[in-house]
């Protein structure tokens, strides 16, 4: 089943498709905030008026609290607080492997396959898991492209260990794996490809309200919030100060994963097809 | 010494419910080796969820739908065991048929090289790897009945089948079934194309409102309504039909 999923994910254009254009966005948003506002804001790059290169909101690429936040395989605007494109793709490819099957009345001849629904639901949460790792190690190389890159044009050194920035790149694609899963799983509870897409941007963007009003309200990011798909997102790849420690958020992505899945799996059972 | 082999086919008193209604009610009737049966009956008759449940694909509210003695969840490999064409067949038009076969072959645990038996089957090498979007509704119809073999099973359960085929596609199926049922497999085919059932099947089952109101051979049908197969279901499912 783990094979025929596989397949389903590769002979189509969509997942190809979510993969160009997260690696796509990626790269403009890498080339944007590791190299080109740094640039700028040094005056490397360009002229700006007077003033203006401290309002610019750029990476300090000399430290390497600057360089550990270029690193994200998500942009180093993604995260909390934002919604990158490359996480858009991330989400929309699971949701897309949930829905394809039914769109054209696949999901019939594999439920014909595996009559147990449970087996279903774990061979296709292993493809889109797999097909989460491929597409984070892409998005990995090209964030530690993009900062290894700018370091050597502009001749600043490497300012993180390398085990650290294997493990911060290892995190971001285990994350990547998850909001694949969760996506799949929206897309499983959806069946209607327009509806998954949109209840997962929903999701998304419902979240980035929630935060930035419990933070107007409270003062900082409550607990609760903190539990949140991109908070925990941003919280395990660990390149910001803010948020829970490795551990918690690790627990809270796969708590977060598996909740979404059991969800999928009782509707998935439940239902005629 | 005789043996006991289970009867390929065989829906017990099965019921299902949509609501307060019964879409089917207390349905029975079986397929046996050797034997093409024709599922009839007008639109929302129940031919369609009476083959969901068989193929466990619908739980029905009461009664059994039994693939060799089992529900069909029970079966260990079930692709091997029963070939199925239902409704659009499934296929991803941004697919090529080979590429949608070979995931079928994977599903059914089969040799990737089973692929090419089954599309020089319902003769389709030539084209396999054209999207699916460029198909015709009988080249879509021949990839799902490629799709239904690849399993090399020896039941096969068809909804509308002949959708869509020319002459002599039509011709093609006739005689790929006859042989598959003298070779001692089951077929359970639906149908709304009278000549085409009355040209294939040894038996026939009416339904009629959720409810069977026919289960004769073939011949008996013929007999009884002078060589008139149409006559003999319009019978039964015009106004005023009984159970019989």
């Amino acid at each position: 089943m783990l094979r025929a999923e596989l397949l389903k994910l590769t002979t189509t254009s969509a997942s190809k498709i979510a993969l160009g254009v997260g690696a796509g966005g990626l790269i403009l948003t890498q080339i944007t905030s590791v190299t080109m506002l740094p640039a700028l804001a040094s005056g490397r790059f360009g002229s700006i008026p007077d003033g203006l290169a401290d309002e610019i909101p750029s990476l300090d690429l000399a430290t390497a609290g600057g360089q550990l936040a270029a690193l994200s395989p998500l942009g180093a605007s993604g995260g909390s607080g934002s919604l990158g494109i490359a996480v858009i793709a991330i989400v929309l490819m699971g949701v897309l492997a949930g829905t394809g099957d039914y769109r054209f009345g696949g999901i019939v001849t594999t439920a014909l396959a595996q009559p147990n629904r449970i087996r279903i639901l774990t061979a296709k949460a292993a493809a889109a898991g797999v097909a989460g790792l491929v597409t984070g190690a892409v998005f990995a190389v090209v964030s530690a492209a993009t900062l290894l890159g700018t370091l050597a044009i502009t001749g600043m050194p490497v300012a993180v260990e390398p085990s650290i920035i294997v493990a911060v790149l290892a995190r971001g694609v285990l994350a990547i794996a998850c909001l694949t899963i969760v996506g799949l799983a929206v897309g499983i509870l959806a069946r209607s490809q327009l509806a998954g897409v949109l209840v997962m941007l929903g999701i998304l963007i419902l979240e980035l309200v929630v935060q930035s009003i419990a933070q107007l309200i409270v003062g900082s990011l409550p607990v609760w919030a903190q539990l949140m798909p991109l908070a925990l997102t941003d919280a395990l790849i660990g390149t910001s100060e803010a948020g829970l420690s490795l551990p918690a958020a690790l627990t809270g992505l796969l708590s977060l994963t598996a909740i979404a899945l059991t969800l999928a799996a009782v509707a998935l059972r439940r239902r005629d097809i | 010494m005789t043996t006991h082999e289970p009867v390929p086919i065989q829906a017990r008193r099965l019921t299902k419910r949509f609501g307060s209604g019964a879409a089917v009610d207390d349905v029975s009737f079986t397929v046996s080796r050797g034997r093409i049966v024709g599922l009839l009956g007008p639109n929302g008759a129940g031919k369609t969820t009476t083959i969901r449940m068989l193929l466990g694909l619908a739980a029905p509210d009461g009664g059994d739908a039994l693939i060799n003695g089992h529900p069909y969840a029970a079966l260990r490999s079930p692709l091997q065991a029963v070939g199925t064409v239902l409704d659009a067949g499934g296929l991803h038009p941004g697919r090529s048929g080979r590429q949608h076969l070979r995931i079928a072959a994977a599903q059914a645990q089969m040799p990737t090289s089973r692929v090419d038996d089954v599309l020089a089957e319902v003769d389709m090498t030539q084209v396999a790897d054209r999207p699916i979007a460029g198909y015709s509704l009988g080249m879509r119809q021949r990839i799902a009945l490629a799709t239904a073999l690849i399993g090399s099973p020896n039941i096969l359960v068809l909804d509308e089948p002949a959708n869509g085929l020319d002459p002599a596609g039509m011709h093609w199926l006739r005689l790929r079934l006859r042989a598959f049922a003298d070779a001692g497999g089951a077929v359970l085919l639906s149908s709304h194309v009278l000549p085409d059932v009355q040209q294939i099947a040894d038996d026939i089952v009416v339904m009629q409102s959720g409810r069977v109101v026919a289960d004769v051979t073939l011949a008996d049908a013929l007999v009884e309504q002078h060589g008139d197969l149409e006559r003999f279901y319009l019978e039964l499912t015009g106004h005023g039909s009984e159970v019989r």
